[in-house]
C-alpha cells in the first residue's frame, strides 16, 4: 500500500508562483491587427478595393481614357459601348473619364472633412476627458448642441452662411463629425485615465502632454480608428449629397453627386448617366463601412469575445 | 449679434421674421410645409421598421443562416446607398421602366387619397431603407444580445415554452432600447427627407431649405434650421420620457 | 439502497469554435440519490458548468454535441424530447446560476418570474400562483415577502436576488436541484447563509443536490460526496471525508494545497502566498494524449503518465475502514498501490 500524504502537505516543492505580467498599456499592435485584418475576407477585399480608388484618384489623369471636358455633340448622350463603357453624357463627354476624375474630387473632401474632425474632436474628446470638470462639461455640451442639429442641415447652413465650393463643403461636413470624434475619444480616455500605469506615471511626475500622448492616446485609438473608417463612408455620402444639391465643387469640374444631379434630367433617355456616378458611390462607401466594421473586430476585444465565443 | 437676440427673442414668441425673397412671414412658410415632411418622415419610419423588425428578428434567431446572411448584406448596402441616388433608382425602375407609380409631385391626402398614397412610396421606401439598414443591425444584435443573456437561460430553465420565452425575454428586453434608436432615426428621417424631398419634388421643408439657400434668403432658413433642431430637441425628449415609463431600471416610484 | 434521483453514464459534450472542436466533457459517470448532495470542483475551465448544463439542454443546438446518458429518475434527459424536457425543466431540475445579477429579467417584476414558471408546469389560477409565490419568497427568507413579489429585482440587493433565483428553481418542487456557483458571486456571510438556506430546503423535501464549485471551503460545508474534475474529465471522486481528507490525485493534492491558511499569517503580519498549481489547464481543443494533468503534474511518478490515460480505480478510502459501501476512486497512475 502506498503512502499517501496528507492533505495540505504537498507531495513536491511548493511550486513556483506563475510570474504576474507587470500591468502595461495595451497599445494596438499593428502587425497583428494586420495579420487579423487579413484573416478577415470581407474587410481584406476592402481593403484593396480602397487602395485601388485611391490610385485611380491619383493617377486620374493617366488613366481616364478621355479628358474630363472633352465635347463631342455628334456622340451624346451614347448608350454604354466598347468605346465609352459607362457611355456618353449630354455633351458626349465619357462617363467612365468623369467617374475616374471625380473619384479624386470625391476623397478629396471625404479625406480632408474626416481629417478636420478628427484633430478637432479628438482634441476636444482628450481634453474633457483627461481634464474633466468644468472643462468636460463646457466642451461636451457644446458637443451636444453641435450634435442636435440634422447633419444634413447642419452642412447646408454653413455652406449658406460661407457660400459654396469645395473648401466650404470640407468645413460642413468636418463639422458635423467633430461631436461624434469627441464622444467616442472622450469615452476611451475615461475608460483608461484611471488605469493603473497612467496614475502610475502621473505619480513619477510625468507631464500631462507626455501622459497624453505616450499613455492615454494610444489605448484611445482602437475605436478613434474604427471610427475614423466609417466617418470617411459617411463623408463620402455627405459630399456627394451636398454637390448633388449644388452646394459642392462647381461645374465643369467632375463630381459624382453633381454628374448624378445633371443626369437627372436625363432620367428617360440615359440611365448610364444616373446609374454609374451612383454605382462609384455605393461601392466606396461599401468598402468604408466594410473595412470599418473589420476593424471594430479586430480592434474592439468586446466585440471580438461577441463573434468568436459564441459556442459558450 | 444685436440683431440675433433681437431675432432669438421673437423667435420665442412665434414670430420667425419676414422672408427676403417672398415677403411672407417665415412662420406661415414652414406651417404651409411641415405638414408634408412630417409625412414623408413618419411613412419612411413605417418603411424602416416594416424592413428591420422582420429582417434583423430572423437573423438573429438563425445566426448565420441565409436569411441572416442575406439581412447582413442588404443592411450593408442599404448604410451605403446614397438615398438620393436610390430615390434616382427607384424612379427609373418604377416610373420610367414598368410605369407603375408617378415619378413625383404631390397631392394632399383630401384631394385624392390614392394619389396621395401612389407618389408616397417611392419616397418613402427611398429614405426609409437607410433607416431600415440602421435598425435591422440593430434589432439583430440587440436580440443576439438578449438571446445570448443569463436571464433568458433562467427562463429556459424554468421549462417556459419557447414562444413564451421569445416574447418575454427575449423580445420585450431587445425591443426596449429600439425606442430610443427609432426615436433617433426619426429625427434623422426629417433631416435626411431634404435631399429626397429634391428629387421626388416633395414641397416639404427640404426644399424650401435649399431654396433659401440658393436665395440667400436668410430668414427663412434660420427657421428652417431652428425648426429642425427644435423637432429633433422634443423627439429626444419625449424618447427620454416614453423610456422611463416602459423600462422599471429608470423609472422612479 | 433507493434508486438514484440522477444517474449520469459516460456524458461527453463537444463543442465547435472557430479553433477547432473542444471536447470539453470527456466521459463523465456519477449518480445523485435522494437528499444527497454532490459537490463537482474544478478549475474553471474544467467542464464542469457545460456539464450540467447539457444535462438541461441548455447548450446551443448549433455548436455543442452530446452524448452519453442522462437519467432522471429512469428517464434519459439526453434522449427527450424538446417538449418533454420543457416539461422536465422545473419539476424535474431547478437550476440555479452564478451571477443573481444577471440571472433574472431586469424588466419584469419578481412575482411575475416566479408566476410564470409555476404557470408553465401546474395548472393554477394568477391568484393562485401569485400566492405561492409569496409562499416561496417567504420559504427562501426574503423579508416581506407580500411586497417583494411586485418588487425589479434592481430594487434587491444581490443575496436577496439569489434567494429569489432559488426560490423559481424551487417552484415546482424539482426532484433534483442544480447549483452552478450560485454563492461564487456572494460575499462570504451571505454565501453561509445561502448555504444553510439550500441544505434546509433540501433535508425538508428531499431534493438532490449538485453543487458547482470552484470553492473548497463550500465543499466542505455542503457536500456529501465530491467529483473532482479536470480537462473535462473526473479525475477523483469520493465521500467529502475521503477526497478532503485523504486526494489520491496529485490535481486534488494541488488544489488543497492551493488553499490559503488564513489562519497562521506570517511572523511579519503578512499572509502567506497562495500556493498554485504551476501553468494552466488545458486547452479543450488540444487535451493531452494520457493522463490530462501530466502537463501540470508535480509527480509524474510512472511511465504511463504521458502516453496512457489512467482509468478511475478504487483506492484508499476511510468510510471502508468504517465498514461503509462508499467507493473512493482516482484516475492516475501515482496511487497503483492502493486497491
Amino acid at each position: 500500500m502506498t503512502q499517501l500524504p496528507t492533505p495540505g502537505a504537498n507531495p513536491a516543492e511548493p511550486p513556483p508562483a506563475e510570474p504576474i505580467p507587470p500591468s502595461r498599456p495595451a497599445r494596438p499592435r499593428w502587425r497583428e491587427t494586420l495579420g487579423l485584418l487579413a484573416r478577415n475576407p470581407t474587410a481584406a477585399v476592402s481593403a484593396v478595393v480602397l487602395v485601388l480608388i485611391v490610385l485611380v484618384a491619383l493617377f486620374d489623369e493617366t488613366l481616364a481614357p478621355d479628358g474630363p471636358n472633352d465635347q463631342d455633340q455628334s456622340i451624346a448622350l451614347q448608350p454604354p459601348s466598347w468605346s465609352h463603357p459607362f457611355g456618353t453624357d449630354e455633351f458626349g463627354r465619357d462617363i467612365l473619364s468623369r467617374v475616374v476624375l471625380g473619384a479624386g474630387t470625391s476623397l478629396r473632401v471625404g479625406f480632408l472633412s474626416v481629417a478636420f474632425a478628427l484633430v478637432v474632436g479628438t482634441l476636444i474628446g482628450l481634453l474633457a476627458g483627461f481634464y474633466g470638470k468644468w472643462v468636460d462639461d463646457v466642451l461636451m455640451r457644446l458637443m451636444d448642441m453641435l450634435f442636435a442639429f440634422p447633419a444634413v442641415l447642419l452642412a447646408i447652413a454653413v455652406v449658406a452662411i460661407r457660400g459654396t465650393g469645395p473648401a466650404n463643403a470640407i468645413l460642413a461636413i468636418g463639422i458635423v463629425y467633430v461631436p461624434i470624434f469627441a464622444r467616442v475619444t472622450r469615452a476611451s480616455v475615461l475608460g483608461v485615465r484611471e488605469e493603473v500605469y497612467v496614475r502610475a506615471s502621473r505619480s513619477i511626475g510625468a507631464s500631462d502632454f507626455r501622459l497624453l500622448t505616450r499613455h492615454v492616446l494610444p489605448n484611445a485609438a482602437p475605436p478613434i480608428i474604427v471610427q475614423t473608417s466609417i466617418s470617411l463612408a459617411f463623408a463620402v455620402l455627405a459630399e456627394a449629397a451636398l454637390s448633388f444639391l449644388g452646394l459642392g465643387p462647381r461645374r465643369p469640374n467632375p463630381s459624382w453627386g453633381l454628374m448624378l444631379a445633371d443626369g437627372r434630367g436625363f432620367i428617360e433617355q440615359a440611365w448610364w448617366y444616373s446609374v454609374f456616378p451612383g454605382l462609384a458611390i455605393v461601392l466606396t462607401v461599401l468598402c468604408f463601412n466594410l473595412l470599418g466594421d473589420g476593424l471594430r473586430d479586430v480592434l474592439d476585444p468586446r466585440q471580438r469575445t461577441l463573434t468568436a465565443g459564441s459556442g459558450r | 449679434m444685436e440683431q440675433y437676440f433681437r431675432w432669438a427673442g421673437n423667435a420665442v414668441t412665434g414670430d420667425l421674421g419676414v422672408s427676403f425673397r417672398s415677403g411672407e412671414t417665415v412662420t406661415s412658410l414652414i406651417a404651409e410645409r411641415l405638414p408634408a415632411t412630417l409625412t414623408l418622415a413618419v411613412a419612411a419610419l413605417v418603411v424602416a421598421l416594416l424592413i428591420a423588425l422582420p429582417l434583423g428578428m430572423l437573423s438573429a434567431l438563425h445566426p448565420r443562416s441565409l436569411v441572416d446572411r442575406f439581412a447582413t448584406v442588404v443592411s450593408q448596402l442599404g448604410i451605403s446607398v446614397p438615398d438620393f441616388w436610390l430615390s434616382i433608382m427607384l424612379i427609373l425602375i418604377f416610373a420610367g421602366t414598368l410605369g407603375w407609380l408617378p415619378s413625383g409631385g404631390y397631392v394632399p391626402l383630401t384631394e385624392d387619397p390614392w394619389g396621395w398614397f401612389q407618389r408616397l412610396i417611392l419616397p418613402a421606401v427611398a429614405t426609409g431603407v437607410v433607416s431600415g439598414s440602421v435598425i435591422t443591425r440593430f434589432v439583430r444584435s440587440s436580440m443576439l444580445e438578449a438571446l445570448g443573456s443569463d436571464h433568458v437561460r433562467t427562463a429556459e430553465a424554468k421549462g417556459l415554452p419557447t414562444r413564451q420565452v421569445l416574447s418575454w425575454h427575449v423580445l420585450r428586453n431587445a425591443l426596449l432600447p429600439l425606442v430610443t434608436v427609432t426615436g433617433v432615426q426619426l429625427a434623422y428621417l426629417l433631416s435626411g427627407v431634404v435631399v429626397v424631398e429634391i428629387v421626388f419634388s416633395w414641397p416639404g421643408l427640404g426644399q424650401l431649405a435649399l431654396q433659401a439657400v440658393r436665395d440667400r434668403d436668410f430668414p427663412v432658413l434660420q427657421g428652417a434650421v431652428l425648426l429642425f433642431a427644435l423637432v429633433f430637441l422634443v423627439i429626444n425628449l419625449l424618447v427620454d420620457l416614453l423610456y422611463s415609463r416602459i423600462d422599471p431600471r429608470i423609472s422612479r416610484r | 439502497m433507493t434508486a438514484p434521483v440522477l444517474a449520469v453514464e459516460d456524458l461527453r459534450v463537444q463543442l465547435r469554435t472557430p479553433r477547432g472542436t473542444a471536447h470539453v466533457v470527456n466521459g463523465l459517470d456519477y449518480t445523485v440519490g435522494p437528499g444527497e448532495t454532490v459537490a463537482v470542483v474544478g478549475e474553471s475551465g474544467s467542464g464542469k458548468s457545460v456539464s450540467v448544463l447539457a444535462l438541461m439542454g441548455l447548450l446551443p443546438a448549433r455548436t455543442a454535441t452530446v452524448t452519453g446518458r442522462a437519467l432522471l429518475q429512469g428517464e434519459d434527459l439526453l434522449a427527450m424530447s424538446p417538449d418533454r424536457l420543457r416539461q422536465v425543466r422545473g419539476p424535474g431540475i431547478g437550476m440555479v446560476f452564478q451571477d443573481p445579477m444577471t440571472s433574472l429579467n431586469p424588466v419584469l417584476t419578481v412575482g411575475r418570474q416566479l408566476v410564470e414558471g409555476i404557470r408553465a408546469h401546474q395548472q393554477v389560477t394568477r391568484q393562485a400562483a401569485r400566492a405561492r409565490a409569496v409562499e416561496l419568497l417567504a420559504e427562501v427568507g426574503l423579508p416581506d415577502p407580500q411586497r417583494a413579489v411586485d418588487r425589479y429585482p434592481h430594487e434587491l440587493s444581490g443575496g436577496m436576488r439569489q434567494r429569489v433565483v432559488i426560490a423559481i428553481a424551487l417552484s415546482n418542487s424539482p426532484a433534483l436541484l442544480v447549483a452552478d456557483e450560485a454563492t461564487t458571486a456572494l460575499d462570504v456571510t451571505v454565501q453561509a447563509q445561502i448555504i444553510d438556506l439550500v441544505e434546509r430546503l433540501q433535508s425538508e423535501h428531499g431534493t438532490g443536490v449538485v453543487w458547482i464549485t470552484h470553492d473548497l471551503g463550500v465543499v466542505a460545508g455542503i457536500a456529501d460526496r465530491v467529483l473532482v474534475m479536470y480537462g473535462g474529465r473526473c479525475v477523483e471522486d469520493g465521500t467529502v471525508d475521503d477526497v478532503l481528507e485523504r486526494p489520491a490525485h496529485p490535481y486534488t493534492r494541488g488544489l488543497l494545497g492551493a488553499l490559503p491558511d488564513l489562519a497562521e499569517p506570517l511572523s511579519d503580519g503578512r499572509r502567506p502566498d497562495l500556493a498554485t498549481i504551476p501553468g494552466v489547464p488545458p486547452p479543450p481543443t488540444d487535451l493531452p494524449a494520457g493522463c490530462v494533468f501530466w502537463p501540470r503534474c508535480p509527480v509524474r511518478g510512472d511511465a504511463r503518465c504521458e502516453t496512457e490515460q489512467p482509468p478511475l480505480a478504487f483506492v484508499e478510502s476511510l468510510s471502508r475502514a468504517t465498514g461503509s459501501s462508499l467507493p473512493h476512486r482516482a484516475a492516475t497512475w501515482c496511487g497503483e498501490g492502493a486497491r
